[in-house]
């Protein structure tokens, strides 16, 4: 059972004490290695039976495409994006997550509020204020981080995706220097990650080694929270549950394939 | 937890709010003409209309799928985007900014929707103290009287249709509003929002406003249009391509 504890004030219109579903979440810097992890793990857990449902940031109906677009132009700054991602979070949340997780799923989510609160307070946004406005968010049953440093990044990003615009900090520190700006973003950014950690209480896996050994090691602590689930009873069901909150919504609309993907 | 200070700006930020139909855009219309005719520099600010957010927030009414916590996110988002690039920078200028509707329309509306009042209040904690809210106080069938003649179409979000208060929609309008200025009636003491009676003469309530706003006008920059008026007649020509050149300069969506 995820008990549906938040880390502030709940959203309105939640009835439920706990759900059958499980919400794991997968934290960590660009270019660790998250989505092939959360590939692996997903194909893992289906084999072993489990539902499986997987978000990530952007990933909203409402607001992915409108923080794409904004991120284009040169007039975002990084309160407005923050609360953009605030509503995609929170979009995916009352519609995806918690939909999932009441239909006894596990919910694998790629990133969760600690990457966008992290990127916020290195930007100068107030760390207290930028916690208070997540403070909506649920609280996981479990926190992965997978922790490396610098050294250990740059060629993970090298043979990936390359460096990312955003994940060098390009939109706020000075020069136009991209390498010498990641290694100074990232330098500030793991900091803050790691104040997370320890705050958060995040399970966190050591991501300088091989693929198989994270991912042994992801297996082992999901396993222990997933374990019991197959004889868990579903959810009850909820007369006049908040439309926005069922099931039956999301069926309903084909169209918003975001959420099955 | 208050709004930010504004006494770090030498620009005046003043902003209007009530319900629907309580004439308050009027009025602010009215001072905002009133102001450029005595030669000082003004900037408008709309609710709801960042170019890089308002798209966002059309697409979740259009599809009815902004629930209390979303709608107040995006609104927030965009008053944010307008802060930042509109209002303070305005305000470091020495400009007067004039706002249709600020951080108590969330305050109060969300509130209604049963958003947290505790945690809207921190949301909008970057929201600079207007030098002077005004509240336009209109009883509720005087504002529903002004609004629902020809009865109108009125959209989902603004009836209140989420809420489920009725299936009616004017009925759902009725009942939210009321909310609304219930929640109104609390900001008004909570932040000395200025109260103006909004079912007196137009004219009257707009020298009153004038009055309030006048001790706050000293010092403060003048614009004028650059000779623009004087140039064009010196040179015998009446500008007529102008207006194309103020479209460009527009922020483009």
């Amino acid at each position: 059972m995820t008990q549906l504890q938040f880390f502030g004030d709940p959203p309105p219109g939640i009835t439920d004490r706990s759900l059958p579903g499980r919400l794991v979440v997968i934290e960590g810097t660009d270019g660790v290695g998250r989505s092939t992890q959360i590939a692996l793990l997903k194909e893992w857990l289906e084999a072993s039976g489990y539902a499986v449902l997987g978000t990530g940031l952007r990933r909203s109906t409402l607001a992915g495409r409108g923080i794409a677009r904004a991120k284009l132009g040169h007039t975002l700054d990084p309160m407005t994006l923050n609360l953009f991602y605030a509503t995609d979070f929170c979009d995916r949340m009352e519609r995806t997550i918690i939909p999932g997780l009441r239909a006894g799923m596990v919910v694998l989510t790629d990133r969760y509020i600690f990457s966008i609160i992290a990127r916020a307070v290195v930007r100068g946004v107030n760390r207290r204020w930028i916690e208070d406005v997540f403070g909506f968010a649920l609280v996981p049953d479990i926190i992965f981080y997978l922790d490396i440093d610098v050294d250990h990044l740059i060629p993970r990003v090298l043979n990936s995706t390359g460096f990312d615009y955003w994940e060098s900090g390009q939109d706020f520190l000075r020069g136009r220097d991209v390498y010498k700006n990641f290694i100074k973003y990232q330098s500030r950014l793991l900091p803050e990650f790691h104040e997370l950690a320890v705050q958060h209480d995040f399970k966190v896996i050591n991501a300088r080694r091989g693929v198989l050994d994270i991912f042994a090691d992801l297996k082992t602590g999901i396993g222990d929270v997933v374990e019991g689930m197959m004889n868990d009873e579903p959810a009850p069901i909820v007369e006049d549950a908040d439309e926005s909150l069922t099931m039956k919504e999301i069926m309903a609309k084909p169209t918003s394939a975001a959420p099955w993907e | 937890m208050g709004l930010r200070r504004n006494d770090r700006y030498p620009g005046r930020l003043f902003i209007v709010e009530g319900i629907d139909g309580s004439g308050k855009s009027t009025q602010l219309d009215l001072l905002h003409k009133w102001l450029v005719s005595q030669g000082f520099l003004v900037v408008f600010s709309e609710w709801n209309s960042s170019p890089i957010v308002k798209s966002t927030t059309s697409r979740g009414k259009k599809t009815h799928s902004l629930t209390p916590m979303t709608f107040s996110l995006i609104h927030a988002a965009d008053f944010a985007s307008r802060i930042n690039a509109q209002i303070v920078p305005a305000l470091e200028a020495g400009a007067i900014v004039l706002a249709d509707r600020y951080a108590y329309t969330a305050f109060a509306r969300d509130a209604v929707r049963g958003v947290s009042r505790a945690w809207l209040r921190r949301l909008y904690s970057f929201a600079v103290k207007p030098h002077i809210s005004f509240y336009f106080d209109v009883p509720l069938d005087e504002s529903l009287r002004r609004i629902l003649t020809g009865r109108p179409e009125l959209k989902y979000y603004e009836a209140g249709l989420d809420l489920a208060l009725s299936d009616d929609p004017y009925e759902s309008f009725r009942l939210f509003q009321g909310m609304i200025r219930e929640e109104y009636d609390l900001l008004v003491k909570e932040f000395g929002l200025v109260r103006i009676d909004a079912t007196e003469n137009l004219i009257r309530q707009q020298q009153l406003v004038r009055e309030i706003v006048s001790p706050h006008l000293n010092g403060l920059m003048r614009a004028g249009n650059g000779g623009l008026q004087t140039a064009l007649q010196e040179a015998n020509l009446q500008g007529r391509y102008l207006g194309e050149t103020l479209q460009r300069g527009a922020p483009i969506e």
